[in-house]
């Protein structure tokens, strides 16, 4: 692909002895939006550990903007203008709002396409976070912890975002709140890894798919292609 | 007026013993407060505390006796050199032993006894005494009592550095990057804080807190072989007093231990190392996390 800004290619993982990603290829264009779909235990999670340099891939390329960046350490990764959400949402539990987007601050690379995001854009985009600057984010809520995983991540003025999950455990209304802000990001030219158990939402918003199936990719193309194309997804799904 | 005359000199050994207490506290504020971040941020139980204390009494007293370097860059020359010491610990020891606490006690107690005898080989075994620095010497006689004016300074410095340290910790962004690496230090380095480094920071900025109070405490109690390893079970209490990782708790514990350990000495000299350890058993029995710490989750 010509503007690809994010590719893992060939990658076999482990956890100790156990074999999680075989061969596991598949790429994210620049300014689009790729849905990673699988049941539990399919190997999302497990990519993007690989991806930030979590864990460290036994075989394989990552490669980000062109550069390989497998095997190197998270704080390097982050670096090059990828940011991740990550399931369960991680937030700084004994920080505060403010403190926990404080430390994630970091300049936007010269000549960046729209506005940086800083306290203030982020506080602009989600309220509810304005309001609770100063509260511990361990006691915020399960969507108020989301919306700042998600404002910690885009301080860090990341050109790629991998977002793990982020409906898990939301009520429906949060839920279509964070798939609005979602969207608000693609429409400013982020380049998106949307991780995802739930079909029906990433088939609305994605350009293109990726179903993951005990560790190998199953099938992979466009929305638009797939969802034309009549194929059972649901055997790769569970119950969606 | 015989009988005010008998109660003077009681009431000024009262306050004599008050002002030694809080002295005495504000140095073991000085050994505790890097040894409870250590052990409340990093997890590691450092017990070259005691050394590095010794460490930086006999660094800086060699400074002043010996190069003739005035007291307070002398304390400074002291306080960089354990940090020193500590960095290369931290660095080359105790980073391959990250999560295994018993490796990590026997290492550091294992360097603690080296210190020992490498300090007995190039320092002796005499006591080296050195004079307060010129501009604090002497004191002060305010409503009948004598106030020394180095054991007041000691007791303000405590308590700026503890003023300095919580700001550190709670108003900069250094400090809320070490606490995120704390709560949850794979998800830090994933935002992209440099742990590991920070966490080295801590480490040496403890040793050299140790060390600066070991020459602090060098005019009082002058630096001696067995200095190390009586420093050390004092911060120990102190720690689990105050509960690791607080600050206020470390000023706190230190403060009520230096008038147990004074008191103790004067009042029941026998019982004074039973005085010491009681407060800390009915603490572990009662409340494990220590008076200020945050019980674990
Ligand atoms: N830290 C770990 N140690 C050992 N095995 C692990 C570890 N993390 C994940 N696994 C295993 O690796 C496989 C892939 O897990 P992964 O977390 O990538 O799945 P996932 O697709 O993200 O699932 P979910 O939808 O439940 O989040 C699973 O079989 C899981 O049990
Ligand atoms: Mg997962």
């Amino acid at each position: 692909m010509a503007n690809e800004a994010l590719a893992l290619s060939g990658i076999d993982a482990y956890y100790g002895d156990s074999h999680v990603l075989h061969d596991v290829t598949w790429s994210l264009g620049e300014a689009r939006l790729l849905g990673l779909l699988g049941r539990n235990g399919a190997g999302k999670t497990t990519c993007m550990n690989v991806t930030m340099g979590v864990a460290r891939p036994r075989r394989g390329a990552v490669t980000l903007f062109g550069q390989n960046i497998a095997g190197r350490a998270p704080e390097d990764i982050a670096a090059r203008g990828i940011a991740l959400v990550p399931q369960g949402r991680r937030v700084f539990r004994s920080l505060s709002v403010h403190e926990n987007l404080l430390v994630a601050a970091r300049k936007p690379e010269a000549g960046g396409k729209h506005a940086p995001w800083g306290f203030q854009t982020v506080y602009a985009a989600f309220p509810r976070l304005k309001e609770r600057r100063h509260h511990l984010a361990g006691h915020l809520s399960g969507g108020e912890q989301q919306m700042l995983a998600i404002g910690r991540a885009l301080m860090a003025n990341p050109r790629v975002l991998l977002m793990d999950e982020p409906s898990e455990g939301l009520a429906p209304r949060i839920v279509a709140e964070v798939m609005a802000t979602i969207r608000r990001l693609k429409e400013q030219g982020l380049s998106i890894v949307l991780v995802e158990q739930n079909a029906k939402l990433v088939f609305d918003i994605a350009d293109d798919i990726v179903i993951l199936n005990s560790g190998q990719v199953a099938v992979a193309g466009t929305a638009a292609g797939l969802r034309d194309s009549g194929i059972d997804l649901h055997q790769y799904l569970g119950i969606y | 007026m015989a009988p005010l005359r008998a109660i003077t000199p009681g009431v000024s050994m009262w306050t004599i013993l008050a002002i030694n207490s809080v002295t005495f506290g504000g140095l073991l504020f000085l050994l505790s407060a890097g040894f409870s971040l250590i052990f409340g941020l990093m997890r590691v139980p450092n017990l070259t505390h005691g050394s590095m204390f010794m460490l930086g009494g006999y660094i800086g007293s060699t400074a002043i006796v010996t190069w003739h370097l005035p007291f307070w860059l002398a304390a400074a020359l002291a306080a960089a050199a354990v940090a020193v010491f500590g960095g290369v610990v931290e660095r080359l020891l105790l980073r391959r032993l990250a999560g295994s606490v018993l490796a990590q006690v026997l290492v550091t107690l294992g360097i603690a006894f080296m210190v020992s005898d490498f300090c007995l080989m190039v320092w002796g075994g005499d006591p080296i005494s050195i004079d307060t620095p010129s501009a604090l010497s002497g004191g002060t006689r305010t409503l009948g009592v004598y106030f020394p004016t180095y054991r007041i300074a000691i007791i303000l410095i405590a308590v700026v550095i503890a003023a300095l340290l919580w700001a550190l910790l709670e108003r900069t962004r250094l400090g809320a990057m070490i606490r995120a690496g704390v709560d949850d230090p794979e998800m830090a380095r994933v935002v992209g804080i440099r742990v590991s480094r920070l966490f080295t920071v801590v480490f040496c900025l403890g040793a050299a807190l140790a060390g600066f109070g070991g020459i602090m405490g060098a005019p009082i109690l002058s630096v001696y072989p067995g200095l190390d390893f009586a420093m050390l079970p004092l911060a120990l209490v102190v720690v689990i007093l105050g509960g690791t990782g607080s600050l206020i708790g470390s000023l706190v514990g230190s403060i009520v231990i230096g008038f147990i350990y004074n008191f103790g000495l004067v009042l029941l000299p026998q019982l004074a190392y039973f005085i010491l350890f009681l407060p800390m058993v009915v603490v572990l029995v009662l409340r494990p996390q220590g008076l200020f710490g945050r019980a674990a989750p």
